[in-house]
Parts: structure tokens; C-alpha cells; sequence
């Protein structure tokens, strides 16, 4: 709480100033720092329990590797030399060592570093990821903004019976059914494989519109729903919206200048949140269309027990969720004046 | 005829030396209205919702009538239909009110205008502030475009004219530094001047009626005669006439000419401040007044308290909807009373009123408490009470 | 700090007066609502658990091959066969009952749990709630699906492996549903009230609380459904949830997946199963929610 009446002037802040704010002046930028600095635990968090989890598996890679007629003198050499026998907690101190330089560890099976398998793998899982959220963004915020113009209208009702549909079909079976009709029965779109960018831009883009569509298109059924019933809400409750109203400007300007505008900080914590979860997601959806991304080498790793590949792709997934998070107070700071200018 | 208006602190701190008076502005013309010629007259209008199956109504044959230049209060609890009335003016009411009877603004019909003829009139002619100004303003967007914003709807003024105008608007609301507050957004500013600011944008389409619902509720008491005196400057200066909407009797005669109080959707009293208040006929009015704690009053006595229930709209009586809780009823009022100037500018809906043999010793007259009185004003619809001086 | 504190399901805020247009639409919409999903799971329930041995249905495994990829219609067999030669509707309603079995138990485990640790967490505040937030958020940044796949893939496909695995992963989101549920009921006065007659801590919880949170509990529940549904049939599609050759309607698509130019049908049945299942529970859980939250 700040006393806005008294003029603000330069070096006088009353007396309770905290150490954190005398660092950081801006109240936007203490809030970066401050999710910032909890975003840390939160990673620590996903790792330890990731590598407990692993770790109570029964039956263990040098195992895996040297299949069932290998004797126990070979196993045994093999985990000293993978480094298997030691302490969880010493492990676990030493892979985070090197994670945080960057270094992931080899793949047990193929004895790459990860980080050079990830760096292959990445570009498709956010291309594929991009691809999706932009075209359920760009469709979603239209329809969204013609079905609350008139609640309960018939384009309102119609969109929304067709997005409770779509929120309900699982993405491997609209995977399936896409192609079906596109790429079995009209033969428009292939059905599986991937193509760099480096072969043309159409190339490229030709064999990821099926798989964007199946994870794009419950996507923005979801955002449309969402953002449809934050804007119906803040028409119908806020009296800002009243006021607005009473200035004597047209409905859409008040829906499109006022209702809008606020909807969207809530529509952008929402795509902040799904991000995360999606990404897991893209997993089935990659194994469908054999795509080479993340998903797709995590369920490789996972059929080999390759578990440091499995723990580089779970720390990958969770980062990217929490970075998302703090993308999402970045544009909070950004966008909101209340958040920008500093108030509880 | 507000002479009890010098009670109230007059001092309106927040005024700036050296801010340029140029909101003075005679007659524009438009203003010029025939005296005596009533500006806006209502005459049985209902207004009715459906909820969850229910038929609920909020306005039942509310008839009133105002001359320009006039200040209005509109008296009622919450729910008696004085802020859903007001509302019906502007059509600012959900598309699945039903609205009925007429609402005449300068001799033109509002109800049944088409969108775009009311949107000339939202705004332009009338405008309203409402009661909560921490909610009423958009908190995403700075203060001085939402009064351009305003400004725009109702002239031909490109981004530099609506900004000075704004500019000129706020000044005019004596908001102190209008050009840096220009730029700040409203949960910058303390309440009172957040209220100011929706002032400013009510006046952007120089209206010639202004309603100001419950527009003093959310702010302290020194506040809330400063902005009171500010509407008072404000109407004389600018020949507007104003309502105001309002739980609070005394708020009203100390500002207000005429006073209209509502029940249960209609009006049951009309009259110029001074009759209402020696003359008072229509018990329901006088169980208002009754619950005012005055400084004569015995100390340590109970303030008197009115029986029953406020009515439940969906279920009103058959008859006068006071009849239950009223110790005047007799079986008459199982019939509908008619809303007449029984005296001169003295409207009434009753048929055993105050002063007539049938009236009682005032003891027994009921009474709100003043609990029940601010408790009602706090679970009306919009109350979100809040500290003042205190940006959020 | 708007994120922190947002329940996951920030879609799930009442539409406000959504059938008012219609004078007395609400009760007729809102009724035919509540009754059309509702009856229909009660009819996928039933055709699930009672109807093959209702039917005299084959078994859905063990079929002869000679019997393989008979067409819907055909004498014995109404949707006809897969390439095992088993008979579709057997496998599509014994696949049901594994997806409602799993998905049920999982969410009674999640709510339970995750509904006690939200509500106290929310009630009790302090260090206690926020260490408890902080565990949880470690799980929401948590990539369910992954590990659950990895423990699946690990402990060998099973039926209680996949609830273990699913139930331990509802549980943030259920907590936060609670807890934000329990944050709105403190600062209502009759809570106050019992905290000033001297109500214990535990009485206030499910004297008082409980009953005012089970609504939103419920109806997050019944999202929950289709949501478990659908992951379940995902690992199993993956090959890690039910094992075969037991059906589940994951697997069944991933099986017809195969042969999916020449018989689509066996993508398409289970497909449809699993969507008419999920949208009924979808339906009910929306149109709960906003009958509660129009009171």
C-alpha cells in the first residue's frame, strides 16, 4: 500500500523500505527477481524427485544394456563405470553439478551427451509447440470476442457447443481421426515424418500441420471457452464496463477497449499454465506423426531405461513450465499498471 | 432551500491555487429549456427481471417528473428500485430487463430508442457517476483516456482537442495537477479523486441531467460533502439538472430541492425538500425520518424500529406494498393507492396518511433503526466500502 | 501474485445469468442439463458392467483368427471383429470398465487427499500453507505424464500402477481447487462466528467447511473423469497402462492405429466411446457448476 495522494517525491518513501526494494527500484522488476529467486527451489524440487523416483525402479540400465545373459562380474564393472554404485544423494549432488554448467551427462545407450541430443530434439518440439499455440491464439481471441458480443446468440451457442466437443476428444485420437480424412481418405497431408527448415520453408511446414492441428485445435477450444466466458463476466458484472457503457461508446469498443483488455491477463495465465502441461503432451503426439522431438526421444529413453536421458527431458519439460509461469508475471508487470506502478 | 448545507465542511482541500477557472460556461443554447417545463418525466414505469424462474419487480409504475436545472434526490432502501430506475433511463439495463410505461427526456420517448439513438443520448444528455469509484473506472487504463474517451463519443474534437479538453474536464472537477494526473491510472488516486475523475467523464458530454447514484456511498463523510459541493457548483455553473440517488435522508435534504421516496419500486412521496420535512404525510417517509438520531432525542433511548420485512419483489402484496409493515393500514389498503398531488407539489401513495384522524401517537409509528439503515446501504448491490485517501 | 495463486482450472468461473434470456429457460435448460449427461453415464455405467454378460457377449479375448475382421453386422458379432478375431462390442465394453474403474478410483483418491490438504493448508495458513503451496507447485511444474510413463514402464503395465501413478498427480490441482474454496470461505462471517463460540479446528473443517467446499470438490471432480480417461487411454495407447491382450479403449485405438487405412472402424468405435464418455462428463461437471454457482 502506497499513499498515493501525497506527491511522490524521489528518496522519500517513508520510513519502511525494504533492503530488496532499495536494490531493485522498479516494483515490476522486484517482482521478476522475487519469482525468479522461487523459481529456483521449485527446479531443485523437480529434479530431486525425479531422480528419487528413477532411482526406486527396480532393475537398473547396466542391467538393461548387457541383457539377461550377462553375469553379475560384468553388471557390476558396468555400474562402476556409469558411476551406478555410488549414493543417490552423491549422484544426485554430482549430475547437478554439471547440469547447472550445462552438462547433462551421456546417454547410456548411445553415450552421446544430452545436451547434444537436445539440441537436435528441441527445435521440433518448439516448433510443433509454437505452431500450435499461435494458431489457437489466433483463432481463439475472434471467436471468443464474436460470441460474447451477443451472449447467447446463435454464433455463441454454436461455438461453444463445438468447443465443449472439441475439449472433450483426447489429442491421440483427433491425431488419428485428422488422418484419417486428411491424409488417408483426401490424400491432402502426409501422414507421418519431418523435414528441416532447411529444405524449404513449405517443406517444413507441409508435414507438421496435422500434428500442430491435433494438439492446436483442443487448445482453442479451451482458450475460446476461456476467454468467452471471462469477457461474458466482465460485461456483465464489472461496473467499469457500466461506466464505459454510460460514455455512450459502441458495444464493441467497450467489449474490445475495456472487457478485453482485462480478460487478457487472465487469458495469458492460462496459456502460461497450459504451456507446461502441453509440453508433456506433445509426447503421444510426436510418436504418432514420428516426429523426432523431445517426446518422442523420452519414450525411446524410457523403453531403454535410459535414465539419463530420461531425467535430462523431465528437467527440460519442468523448466520450461516454470519459465512459462514467469513469462506470464513478466507480461502481468508489463501490461498491468497496477502491477507496473506498485500496489498490493 | 439547502440551508442545511453549511453544517457540512465546505472546504474542499484538494483545490489548487492557481488552477485557471475555464469551466465556467454559460447557456449553450441547448440548456436554454422553457422554465417550469419539466425536463424528464416518468410516468409508470416498471422494470422487471427473471431469475433462476423467478419474475422479479424492481420497478412497479414509478411516476415522477423534474424541471431542468433542478437537484432531485431519489430516497429509498435497497432494492426499492431507485438505482434499476435510473438505470432504465440511460438503457443501461441487460438486454433481459422488461421495461414498460414512458420515460420522456425534453419531450422525446426513450423508451424503445434504437441503440444508436441511445448511445447519442448516453453520455450526451444524461450522465451518470456511480457509487463506487475504485470499481467504475477501468483500472488497466490511465485516467485521462477515459475521459478522451468520452469526450470523443460526443464530439468531433481529434486526439489534441479531447486531450485539452480532458484536461479542462478535470480542472474542472478542481482534481489538483490535472496534467500529470492525466497520465496515472486509477488505483493511483485516492478515492475521492477517483470519484472526481468519473465526474469529469460524466461532464465530457455536457449532459443536462446528471445522475449520481448512491455516488457519495463508498467515500468517508468529509469527502463526501466535498464532492456533494462540487455537484452543487457544478449544477449551478453548468445549468444541469441532477439526481441523486441515495439510502440517506439526511444526505438528501441537505442538498437536494425535491425529494422522491421510493418503495418497493414506486414512488410513495414527492415533494420540495422543506413540505417533505414539516409536512411529512406517507408514513413509510416519516418511519425514515424517525430513524434519523437526532440531538434532542431522550439519551440512551432506543431509536424506533419499523416491523417486518422490506418487501420481497417477486411476492409483493396485494394492495399498498407498505401495508404489512404499516401501523396506519386499514382494510383500505388492500387496494391499490394512486400516487396524486393531493396538495400542491405534494405527491402521495397513501390513504390513511400522517396527520389525519387515523393517525397515531408518533411512538407507535414505525422506524428504521439507523443499523438496519447502513446495513441495508452496505448489502446494496455495488457496496464495496473502502478506505479513503488510500490508493489500492 | 496473481499466478501463484490461481487454481489450475481458471476455466471454471460461473457464466453469469447465462439462460436468462429465456424467461423460466434456466430450470428447463439447467434440469435437461444435469439429466442428459448424467443420464448417459448411468447408461455407459451399465452397458459396461452389466451389459456383457446382459447380452451372453463373447469374451473379449481369446477370439480365433478365423473369426478375424468380420464387418459390423455380422451374425453374432453387432460391431464385428478385430484382426484377433474378438469381438469388438465385448472389447469395447470390458475396455469401458477399466477406464471407469481406474478413472473413479483415482479421483476418489485425489479429492480425498487432495481436498484434506487444500482445505488445511487454506485453513490453517502460516508455514504450514506455504510450505505445503510450495510442494505443490513442484508437482504442477512436474511433467505427470512423463514420469507416470516411466513408472508404468518401469513397474510393468497394471491396473494399480496406473491408478497409483495418476491419483498421485491429482492431487496438486485438487489441493489448490480446496484450498482457493476454503481462502473465500474465511473471510465469510459465519466462519468467524464458529471460530468465536470456541468450535475446534477439526469441527470447523468438516462441520464447516467440508460441506461448503464439496460442491466445487465434486464438480472438479466429474472434470476429473474425463480428464483421467483420457490419460489413461493415452498410456495405454503408449502401451504402458493396461496390459494387453485385456482391451481398454486406449489400446484399442492404438492397436487399430495399425491398420488404419484398411479398417478404420477399429480406431473410429473406441474414438467414440472414449469421446461420448468424456463430453457426458464434461457436460455434467459445467452444468453442476454453474447450478451451484447460480444460487
Amino acid at each position: 500500500m502506497t499513499t498515493a495522494t501525497l506527491p511522490r517525491v524521489p528518496g522519500n518513501r517513508g520510513p519502511r523500505v525494504s533492503p530488496l526494494r532499495r536494490v531493485t527500484g522498479s516494483p515490476a522488476l522486484r517482482l521478476v527477481v522475487k519469482r525468479l529467486l522461487m523459481a529456483i527451489p521449485i527446479m531443485l524440487g523437480v529434479t530431486v524427485l525425479t531422480f528419487w523416483v528413477l532411482s526406486l525402479i527396480p532393475g537398473n540400465a547396466a542391467q538393461q544394456l548387457l541383457g539377461a545373459e550377462a553375469t553379475p562380474e560384468d553388471i557390476a564393472l558396468l555400474e562402476e563405470r556409469l558411476g551406478l554404485n555410488e549414493s543417490g544423494v552423491s549422484r544426485y549432488l554430482s549430475w547437478l553439478g554439471n547440469a547447472v554448467t550445462g552438462d547433462l551427462g551421456n546417454s547410456l545407450v548411445s553415450g552421446q551427451p544430452v545436451s547434444d541430443v537436445l539440441g537436435e530434439r528441441l527445435p521440433v518440439t518448439g516448433e510443433l509447440v509454437f505452431l500450435a499455440f499461435f494458431v489457437s491464439l489466433i483463432l481463439a481471441v475472434p471467436v471468443a470476442l464474436i460470441a460474447a458480443h451477443k451472449p447467447n446468440g446463435v454464433l455463441d451457442r454454436v461455438s461453444m457447443m463445438v468447443s465443449t466437443l472439441g475439449l472433450s476428444v483426447a489429442n491421440y485420437v483427433l491425431a488419428l481421426l485428422l488422418v484419417l480424412v486428411f491424409a488417408v481418405t483426401l490424400g491432402w497431408l502426409p501422414a507421418i515424418g519431418y523435414v528441416p527448415l532447411s529444405e524449404g520453408l513449405w517443406a517444413n511446414l507441409e508435414p507438421m500441420i496435422l500434428p500442430s492441428a491435433a494438439i492446436g485445435l483442443p487448445l482453442f477450444c479451451f482458450y475460446a471457452r476461456f476467454l468467452r466466458g471471462d469477457l461474458v463476466d466482465q460485461m456483465q458484472q464489472e461496473e467499469y464496463v457500466t461506466t464505459a457503457r454510460a460514455k455512450g461508446i459502441g458495444s464493441w469498443q467497450v467489449l474490445l477497449r475495456h472487457a478485453f483488455r482485462n480478460s487478457s491477463f487472465g487469458l495469458i495465465t492460462v496459456v502460461g499454465l497450459n504451456l507446461g502441461a502441453l509440453i508433456g503432451g506433445t509426447v503421444i503426439v510426436e510418436q504418432i506423426f514420428a516426429l523426432p522431438g523431445v517426446g518422442q526421444m523420452l519414450l525411446q529413453a524410457i523403453n531403454t531405461r535410459d535414465f539419463v536421458v530420461v531425467q535430462a527431458a523431465v528437467v527440460i519439460f519442468a523448466l520450461v513450465a516454470v519459465l512459462a509461469n514467469l513469462f506470464v508475471d513478466l507480461m502481468y508487470a508489463v501490461l498491468d499498471p497496477r502491477i507496473r506502478y506498485g500496489s498490493s | 432551500m439547502t440551508g442545511d448545507r453549511t453544517t457540512f465542511p465546505t472546504d474542499d482541500t484538494f483545490v489548487s491555487t492557481g488552477v485557471i477557472d475555464s469551466g465556467a460556461q454559460p447557456d449553450r443554447g441547448r440548456h436554454a429549456a422553457v422554465p417550469g417545463e419539466p425536463l424528464l418525466t416518468v410516468s409508470d414505469l416498471r422494470v422487471q427481471f427473471t431469475r433462476g424462474g423467478r419474475r422479479i419487480n424492481a420497478v412497479n409504475g414509478l411516476s415522477y417528473e423534474m424541471v431542468p436545472g433542478k437537484m432531485m434526490a431519489i430516497i429509498g432502501e435497497s432494492g426499492s428500485g431507485k438505482s434499476v430506475s435510473s438505470r432504465a433511463l440511460m438503457g443501461l439495463l441487460p438486454g433481459t430487463a422488461k421495461i414498460s410505461g414512458s420515460i420522456r427526456f425534453d419531450g422525446r420517448e426513450l423508451i424503445g430508442l434504437d441503440e444508436k439513438e441511445l448511445r447519442k443520448l448516453r453520455g450526451g444528455d444524461i450522465a451518470m457517476v456511480f457509487q463506487d469509484p475504485a470499481r467504475s473506472l477501468n483500472p488497466t487504463m490511465k485516467i485521462g483516456s477515459q475521459i478522451t474517451e468520452a469526450v470523443r463519443a460526443h464530439s468531433d474534437l481529434d486526439k489534441k482537442g479531447a486531450h485539452a479538453r480532458a484536461v479542462e474536464l478535470l480542472r474542472l472537477v478542481r482534481l489538483p495537477a490535472p496534467e500529470r494526473r492525466f497520465h496515472e491510472y486509477p488505483h493511483q488516486l485516492s478515492g475521492g479523486m477517483r470519484q472526481r475523475v468519473m465526474i469529469a467523464i460524466a461532464l465530457a458530454g455536457e449532459p443536462r441531467l446528471l445522475i449520481a447514484d448512491e455516488a457519495t456511498t463508498a467515500l468517508d463523510v468529509t469527502t463526501q460533502a466535498q464532492i456533494m459541493e462540487l455537484l452543487v457548483e457544478l449544477r449551478e455553473r453548468l445549468g444541469m439538472a441532477v439526481i441523486m440517488i441515495s439510502h440517506d435522508l439526511g444526505l438528501a435534504a441537505s442538498y437536494a430541492e425535491d425529494v422522491v421516496v421510493m418503495y418497493a419500486g414506486q414512488a410513495v412521496e414527492h415533494a420540495p425538500v422543506r413540505t417533505l420535512f414539516s409536512n411529512v404525510r406517507m408514513p413509510y417517509t416519516r418511519a425514515l425520518l424517525g430513524a434519523i438520531p437526532a440531538l434532542d432525542r431522550e439519551p440512551h433511548s432506543m431509536l424506533p424500529v419499523t416491523p417486518g420485512q422490506p418487501p420481497d419483489l417477486s411476492a409483493l402484496p396485494k394492495g399498498c406494498p407498505f401495508r404489512p409493515r404499516c401501523s396506519n393500514a386499514t382494510d383500505k389498503c388492500l387496494e391499490h393507492p394512486p400516487f396524486l398531488e393531493h396538495e400542491p407539489d405534494h405527491w402521495w401513495a397513501c390513504w390513511n396518511p400522517a396527520g389525519t384522524e387515523l393517525d397515531t401517537a408518533p411512538e407507535i409509528t414505525a422506524a428504521l433503526t439507523p443499523a438496519s439503515a447502513t446495513e441495508a446501504a452496505h448489502h446494496s448491490e455495488h457496496d464495496r466500502p473502502e478506505d479513503e485517501g488510500v490508493a489500492r | 501474485m496473481a499466478v501463484a495463486d490461481t487454481p489450475l482450472q481458471v476455466a471454471e468461473q460461473p457464466a453469469a445469468d447465462q439462460d436468462d434470456a429465456v424467461p423460466g429457460g434456466r430450470r428447463w435448460h439447467g434440469k435437461l442439463g444435469i439429466w442428459l449427461p448424467g443420464g448417459a453415464i448411468a447408461l455407459i455405467v451399465a452397458a459396461c458392467f452389466l451389459g456383457p454378460a446382459l447380452f451372453g457377449l463373447p469374451r473379449p479375448v481369446g477370439g480365433s483368427v478365423l473369426e478375424s475382421y468380420l464387418p459390423a453386422g455380422s451374425p453374432g458379432h453387432l460391431l464385428g471383429t478385430d484382426p484377433n478375431g474378438n469381438d469388438i462390442l465385448s472389447r469395447l465394453l470390458h475396455g469401458g470398465r477399466a477406464s471407469l474403474f481406474i478413472a473413479f478410483t483415482v479421483n476418489v483418491i485425489g479429492l480425498v487427499l487432495g481436498g484434506t490438504l487444500g482445505a488445511v493448508s487454506g485453513y490453517v495458513g502460516g508455514v504450514v500453507d506455504t510450505v505445503i503451496m510450495r510442494i505443490l507447485d513442484v508437482l504442477i511444474a512436474f511433467p505427470s505424464l512423463v514420469l507416470t510413463l516411466a513408472v508404468a514402464q518401469a513397474l510393468g503395465p497394471s491396473i494399480r500402477n496406473t491408478i497409483f501413478a495418476l491419483a498421485f498427480f491429482s492431487i496438486p490441482a485438487v489441493a489448490r481447487v480446496a484450498r482457493s474454496a476454503v481462502l473465500r470461505l474465511r473471510g465469510q462471517p459465519f466462519m468467524a462466528a464458529a471460530e468465536l463460540s470456541g468450535t475446534s479446528a477439526w469441527r470447523m473443517l468438516f462441520k464447516h467447511l467440508a460441506p461448503n467446499i464439496a460442491p466445487q470438490l465434486i464438480t472438479f471432480g466429474m472434470l476429473g473423469m474425463g480428464i483421467v480417461i483420457i490419460i489413461e487411454g493415452a498410456l495405454s495407447f503408449l502401451g504402458l497402462g493396461i496390459p494387453a491382450p485385456a482391451p481398454s479403449w486406449g489400446n484399442m485405438v492404438a492397436d487399430g492405429q495399425l491398420s488404419l487405412s484398411a479398417t478404420p472402424m477399429l480406431v473410429v468405435w473406441p474414438s467414440l466411446a472414449l469421446l461420448v464418455t468424456v463430453l457426458s462428463f464434461n457436460l455434467l461437471g459445467e452444468n453442476l457448476r454453474s447450478r451451484w454457482s447460480g444460487r
